[in-house]
């Protein structure tokens, strides 16, 4: 488990990084840093339930996947402007969470793997026949956030970028005060000894559905800027793989940290464009270094760096 | 349709034959968490190995029968260097990080098979015996679908009586009963878990070439049926043949009569059948013992 001040010092950097990469980028690069962004929350949600509270989820990307179809559902369906479609797909994933949790939070371990993994192949499955939402080809048409009251054009990538950089620090920073939290702490005590919490008469299974629910709405709103990034939305959106990417990030960059997954984001996603440049087997390459990650460093890159940091001193 | 004798015979057939697959793939990998509190993610990966290396073999030997003798051995082998070089190491660290590793084979199997047998579809043939079909109640059946479901009941039937009837099967049932204790007595449960990953191994390499004539052989089929198959280990519960029958059973036909009935909410049907079944007996049909919490 990392320290706050740690978080705080390694956030700060992050954004720094971010801000002069997004100075001095070209188009492509726009689409990296959003890219990048988005998956950091997604990770960083995700790293809520793995490195804080001990579940080890496999089917996040259900609740992504969730909140883009939610938002293209009320954008293209019922012709919703975008906020008010964005504020109630984040509602419509933390629902669904807290359906999908009742159940796989009273799980420990191994079986909890199994289970949310379940969940999100059977929600990927459901969407890829349901005619209602465009089955296997999707929806297409979103619109994006209308923000010109402060004078700025999401249409333009470069707008685009900054404004899913400010989501991510706000993520960020709502996690965060989440993780401070007594209810944060509460977390951590039943991932340390889940027996003694219960002991002490904290009320497990509650704590660790609103840890779920809460995951669930900040993939969701990850998964309504991508399709409002894209424009367009697919039952790609929830395949299993994505899943597993975000918990690659989580646990390669470093988890219980925040900042390590958000780290981890940008490490994987400028791997994938680089890996991708000069072979198809990208995914080769990442399990081969997630597996001896897992091996050789098992809490991530972020102590690692720490310990990198203090040994230099 | 659904009073049609027609109908519910041929359907309640194809449930059966995704039963028998379905518990030839979770026998081993359900008595092996039973043992171990260990799950091997990447099951569905060894499956499809077997599939491409039954494929390999008819294409060399021409036989089917020799394939189906000689993929699950490869497979077996595949799994024991696996257990060997990468598994065992992680043992005594903590399941959870076995399970991540096991993950991470997915992406390396996946792209691996890609690799070498490319990124289209195979099939093989069903072997001559089998290649007719049968007449029930007027309306013709592949026959080698019926032999699928026999291969599936033969498996069962040789399973129950080693593990009730002979030395090791005491000694795995002692395992899933209370390790330490086994342990204690002077049980070798590390050399039993080994031999009960093999097995498993080798029966998903089994059911891969089993599968091979019905279903097509392509990257990507070891995760439809993994997920199936957590279903089944997580239904039935883990650590029993009883269990591994039952959730094979279960999810065989609620997932055949689901997708032929209305196939839009098959995979939700078959969601619904696990959160029932976890809110009502969180361990399962066959519970063991306290698996759950651990």
């Amino acid at each position: 488990m990392s320290s706050g001040r740690g978080r705080t010092a390694g956030a700060a950097v992050l954004a720094v990084v971010a801000i002069v990469a997004w100075l001095s980028v070209d188009y492509f690069g726009y689409e990296l840093i959003t890219e990048i962004a988005i998956l950091a929350i997604l990770a960083m949600s995700l790293d809520l339930l793995v490195g804080f509270a001990g579940m080890v989820s496999l089917g996040h990307a259900a609740f992504y996947g969730i909140g883009a179809y939610a938002i293209a559902a009320f954008t293209t369906m019922l012709g919703w402007s975008a906020l008010p479609a964005m504020g109630l797909a984040v509602a419509v994933s933390a629902a669904a969470a807290m359906i999908a949790g009742a159940v796989a939070v009273r799980l420990g371990g191994v079986f909890f793997i199994m289970v949310t993994l379940a969940i999100g192949e059977a929600v990927h499955a459901y969407l890829f026949k349901a005619r209602a939402f465009g089955g296997d080809d999707g929806l297409a048409g979103i619109a994006h956030l209308d923000l010109s009251f402060v004078g700025v054009d999401l249409a333009d990538p470069r707008a685009f970028a900054a404004f899913a950089l400010v989501v991510a620090v706000v993520a960020y920073a709502v996690l965060e005060m989440v993780v401070r939290s007594p209810f944060g702490r509460l977390l951590v005590a039943i991932h340390q000894n889940e027996r003694r919490a219960r002991a002490l008469g904290c009320r497990v299974e509650r704590v660790k559905l609103g840890a779920f629910t809460l995951a669930g709405a900040l993939a969701g709103l990850a998964g309504t800027l991508t399709a409002q990034h894209t424009g367009f939305i697919s039952p790609e959106l929830l395949v299993w793989t994505i899943s597993g990417e975000a918990l690659i990030v989580v646990i390669v960059g470093g988890m219980g940290s925040l900042v390590g997954p958000a780290a981890g984001a940008a490490v994987i996603v400028l791997a994938k464009h680089w890996v991708s440049d000069w072979t198809n087997y990208w995914m080769l390459c990442m399990g081969a270094a997630f597996i001896a990650v897992v091996v050789l460093a098992p809490n991530g890159l972020y102590a690692s760096l720490r310990r990198l940091h203090r040994a230099a001193r | 349709m659904l009073l049609d004798p027609t109908f519910l015979a041929i359907q309640a057939l194809n449930a059966l034959q995704l039963a028998s697959l379905l518990f030839l793939l979770s026998v081993g990998l359900s008595v092996v968490f039973g043992l171990m509190n260990f799950i091997n993610l990447a099951h569905g990966t060894l499956y499809m190995v077997g599939a491409y290396l039954g494929l390999v073999a008819v294409r060399e030997t021409g036989s089917f029968w020799l394939a189906l003798a000689l993929a699950p051995l490869g497979v077996a082998v595949v799994g024991a260097v696996l257990h060997l070089v990468l598994l065992r190491h992680m043992q005594r660290a903590s399941p959870m990080r076995q399970v991540l590793v096991t993950f991470g084979l997915i992406y390396v199997g996946l792209d691996l098979v890609r690799m070498i047998w490319g990124n289209y579809s195979h099939g093989i043939d069903p072997p001559a015996a089998f290649a007719g079909s049968v007449q029930i109640l007027g309306e013709t059946y592949p026959a080698y679908r019926l032999l699928v479901i026999c291969i599936g009941a033969a498996v069962l039937a040789v399973l129950a009586l080693t593990l009730e009837r002979t030395r090791l099967g005491a000694v795995v049932r002692a395992g899933v009963d209370d390790r330490e204790t086994a342990s204690a007595i002077g049980l070798n449960i590390d050399l039993a878990f080994f031999g009960v990953f093999c097995l498993g191994c080798a029966l998903a390499g089994l059911a891969g070439v089993v599968a091979a004539p019905v279903l097509s052989i392509h990257p990507g089929m070891d995760m439809s049926v993994l997920v199936l198959t957590l279903i089944v280990v997580v239904v039935g519960g883990p650590g029993s043949l009883l269990g591994a029958v039952l959730g094979s059973l279960l999810v065989g036909f609620v997932e055949t009569f689901g997708q032929v009935l209305v196939p839009e909410y098959a995979s939700m049907l078959l969601y619904a059948l696990m959160a029932l079944v976890l809110i009502l007996r969180p361990g399962g049909l066959v519970p063991t013992r306290r698996v759950v919490r651990a």
